[in-house]
């Protein structure tokens, strides 16, 4: 393979495409200036393409040897930049897809160093539901991310709108509040379902390999826990028209718990789920 | 000589709207009744007239701001006594800077107002079409729009809304985004509140409802919006399908309370809602404010926005004014490379008589010689007159404007140049030849529709067909 055709190459270039994204985003940002932001937007969706092509080649070329919590974290990156993509095009605002790219860039920051300890994915682990499983909740939890961002602005702009408080200029250009809460729309009507999926799929797949569905496991108890909230949430926007502060404030809630989830139980606790630092 | 831009005008600092009017030059848009007189002192003019300002610019030699004055006082049947005082008078880089802070709206009544820039640049259309602008009133215009681009693009001094309606349509945009898929209604009239709607529709909102204790009202209203107009008994009712509310009616009492817009954002399943009161006495209970997805702004709301807008751009347009002094100098720094073209122009002329001159008598003294020796030899007196004039011409072109005028003398004094080529834009003298021939036809075609032009003695061109005017500012 052409050296520039490597995966370390690419993840490179993604990485400063990434950075470029952000920096442009946020130089479009102070300096009001949707030319810039768009540039921003098409660093990243360059990134996302070749960061598709690293890990198609990188992942392929390591699957035989297991993965490590870094190559997870540079696959939620993907899912990351994915939705961002998803909502750019079906929001046609920047801004979601300029977020995931910092965001993306951040994971692979985190990654770094958590790249070497490669672990064999367990035979017993190794089921058809894995992929579902990993990738429904990976796509999910990249929504719910996005719907976080904006979930927070939303507060922080609805705040400032009801107080009368004025907006400041670099962040006139923000999404207006009603596609802040169309983002948290997307992610509940397409993470939810997504994201019970992907439970689904863990709790079969705890069944074949340990003989019941529910284990007591840490993961599945808080990541029930968040099912519900985003059951509740799910409920409440299709049946009584929720909208604006409560879907905001419950997301917000929900990725909390998810990042509970993905830091503390994956690195900090002894969990079916911890297998890949062991 | 040289030759000077000048700058004469009032503006709504200087003159009451009384003495703008007294002395507008808007009646004068017309070519075929009055400008500013070209030929003798003025060789180039401009004149903007909006309802803020009057403004002529001119380039010229000698007195040219008393002419201005006294052409515009005459075109307005004044003495220049009763226009001066309310004048200003700006020559050269503090004209330029004047005109770019006019085109980029520093010098504007509200700071930032788009439509400064589209009037001078229907001013420079038309002085333009009239052949009343000539090389440094063409450069200097198109530089000021440049100006006022840049000044747009790198300063937030037009970002923001500094009207009442403007303000709550901005607002209304940061709630939904766009205004297409929305319906506004309107309740009462007034002014304020029919110029909101206005703003609204241009904006692409989908429909007006118009509610009015006189249906009669509301319906011509409705008319006139392209509307619908509802009974306003049915107000509540109607209130579910509308998602921006202007309401201005003369209640003493609200006439929308919190209770009611309980029920009817359930109807509306909890989308948004924003009301602008602009009624006083307030027509919708503040406590609506209170309730989720409802956005209430009355008009001390809005006021303290405009307020807050404004003060932002006046912090902007300290930097739009460096943005300004940087192309000034840039300005003065062309006009400065002009002053030096005449004498690079002889000094290349003369050189290369000198070279024809020498490669002539040299070949002479050879006698019969072939193509490629005098090719050579040409060649060889290019090469060395190349070298000779490098250092005298980079002498010319360094330095300041100040410097020039010293390092042109100097160089003149060595090459025994014509002095009449230090005269500034005599290069263009050509060109501008041209020009002048061009008027004196367009002078004498309108000489015999225009009785100003036909009195306009002592050889001057008549400027009929040569003025720039504009049509209103604000």
């Amino acid at each position: 393979m052409h050296p520039l055709l490597s995966p370390e190459t690419s993840t490179l270039l993604t990485l400063a495409l990434y950075a470029a994204a952000g920096l442009c985003g946020l130089a479009g940002m102070i300096a009001r200036s949707r030319p810039v932001r768009s540039a921003a937007a098409a660093a990243a969706v360059v990134g996302f393409a070749l960061q598709t092509f690293a890990l198609a080649t990188g992942f392929h070329a390591s699957t035989s040897g297991g993965l490590s919590i870094g190559a997870y974290l540079q696959m939620l990156a993907w899912f990351l930049v994915l939705a961002g993509t998803m909502l750019r095009i079906f929001m046609k605002h920047n801004a979601p897809l300029i977020f995931a790219a910092v965001a993306a860039l951040m994971l692979y920051g985190f990654s770094a160093p958590a790249l070497e300890a490669v672990v064999k994915v367990p035979e017993t682990l190794k089921a058809p539901f894995y992929a579902l499983h990993i990738g429904a909740l990976f796509l999910s939890l990249a929504l719910i991310g996005l719907a976080f961002a904006a979930g927070a602005v939303f507060l922080y702009l609805d705040g400032r709108i009801k107080a009368k408080l004025g907006l400041p200029a670099f962040i006139a250009d923000m999404p207006a509040l009603n596609i802040l809460d169309r983002i948290n729309a997307v992610a509940t009507v397409v993470g939810f379902p997504l994201y019970s999926v992907g439970m689904v799929c863990g709790l079969f797949y705890a069944g074949a390999v340990y003989g019941r569905t529910v284990t007591g496991d840490p993961k599945e108890i808080i990541s029930f826990a968040t099912w519900v909230l985003y059951a509740v949430l799910f409920h409440n926007r299709l049946a009584r028209g929720w909208y604006g502060r409560k879907p905001a404030r419950l997301m917000v809630l929900i990725f909390i718990l998810c990042a509970v989830s993905f830091v503390v139980v994956n690195l900090f606790m002894t969990s079916h789920h911890s297998f890949a630092r062991t | 000589m040289d030759c000077d831009i000048v700058l004469v005008g009032l503006n709504h600092r200087t003159a009451a709207v009384d003495v703008r009017e007294r002395f507008a030059l808007v009646k004068h848009t017309d070519p075929d009744t009055w400008a500013l007189p070209l030929g003798g002192a003025i060789h180039e003019s401009l004149i903007l007239s909006t309802c803020n300002r009057v403004e002529l610019l001119a380039m010229g030699t000698g007195d040219v701001a008393e002419q201005m004055l006294r052409h515009w006082a005459m075109a307005r049947g004044a003495k220049v006594e009763d226009l001066k005082p309310y004048t200003y008078s700006y020559v050269n880089d503090e004209a330029v800077r004047h005109l770019f802070s006019v085109a980029s709206s520093l010098d504007s009544m509200i700071l930032g107002e788009p439509q400064i820039l589209g009037q001078l640049k229907q001013a420079y259309r038309k002085a333009s079409a009239c052949r009343a602008t000539g090389v440094i009133l063409n450069h200097l215009l198109h530089k000021a729009f440049s100006v006022a681009k840049r000044v747009r693009t790198e300063t937030a001094v037009a970002s923001s809304a500094v009207s009442i309606s403007y303000a709550a349509v901005e607002l209304a945009k940061r709630i939904f985004g766009t205004m297409q898929g929305h319906r506004a209604m309107l309740i009462g009239a007034g002014e304020m509140a029919e110029l909101a709607a206005t703003h609204l529709i241009k904006n692409g909102v989908d429909e007006i409802v118009v509610a009015n204790r006189t249906l009669a009202k509301a319906e011509k209203l409705a008319e006139f919006y392209r509307g619908r107009a509802v009974p306003f008994e049915d107000l509540a009712r109607h209130l579910a399908s509308v998602d921006i509310v202007i309401t201005s009616t003369g209640s003493q009492e609200p006439i929308i309370r919190a209770r009611d817009i309980r029920s009817v954002l359930k109807a509306r399943r909890n989308r948004p809602m924003f009301f602008i009161d602009i009624a006083v006495p307030r027509d919708v209970d503040p406590d609506v404010n209170g309730l989720d997805n409802v956005y209430l702004y009355d008009i001390d709301d809005l006021k303290e926005v405009v307020e807050e807008n404004l003060s932002g751009r006046r912090e902007e347009a300290s930097k739009a004014r460096q943005i300004v002094d940087e192309e000034v100098a840039a300005f003065a720094g062309w006009v400065g490379r002009l002053d030096v073209q005449p004498t690079i122009k002889e000094l290349i002329h003369r050189s290369r008589l000198a070279e024809e001159e020498e490669v002539a008598r040299t070949m002479r003294r050879l006698g019969r010689t072939d193509d490629a020796t005098r090719e050579a030899l040409e060649a060889m007196a290019q090469g060395l007159m190349k070298k000779f004039l490098h250092e005298p011409l980079s002498y010319l072109k360094e330095g300041d404007r100040a410097e020039h005028s010293r390092r042109i003398l100097a160089i003149q004094n060595i090459f025994n140049l014509d002095r009449h080529c230090a005269s500034r834009f005599n290069a263009y003298e050509d060109r501008e030849e041209a020009l002048r021939r061009a008027r004196a036809e367009a002078g004498a075609k309108a000489s015999r529709s225009c009785p100003a032009a036909a009195g306009n003695g002592e050889g001057k061109l008549c400027s009929a067909g040569m003025d720039g005017l504009a049509g209103q500012e604000g």
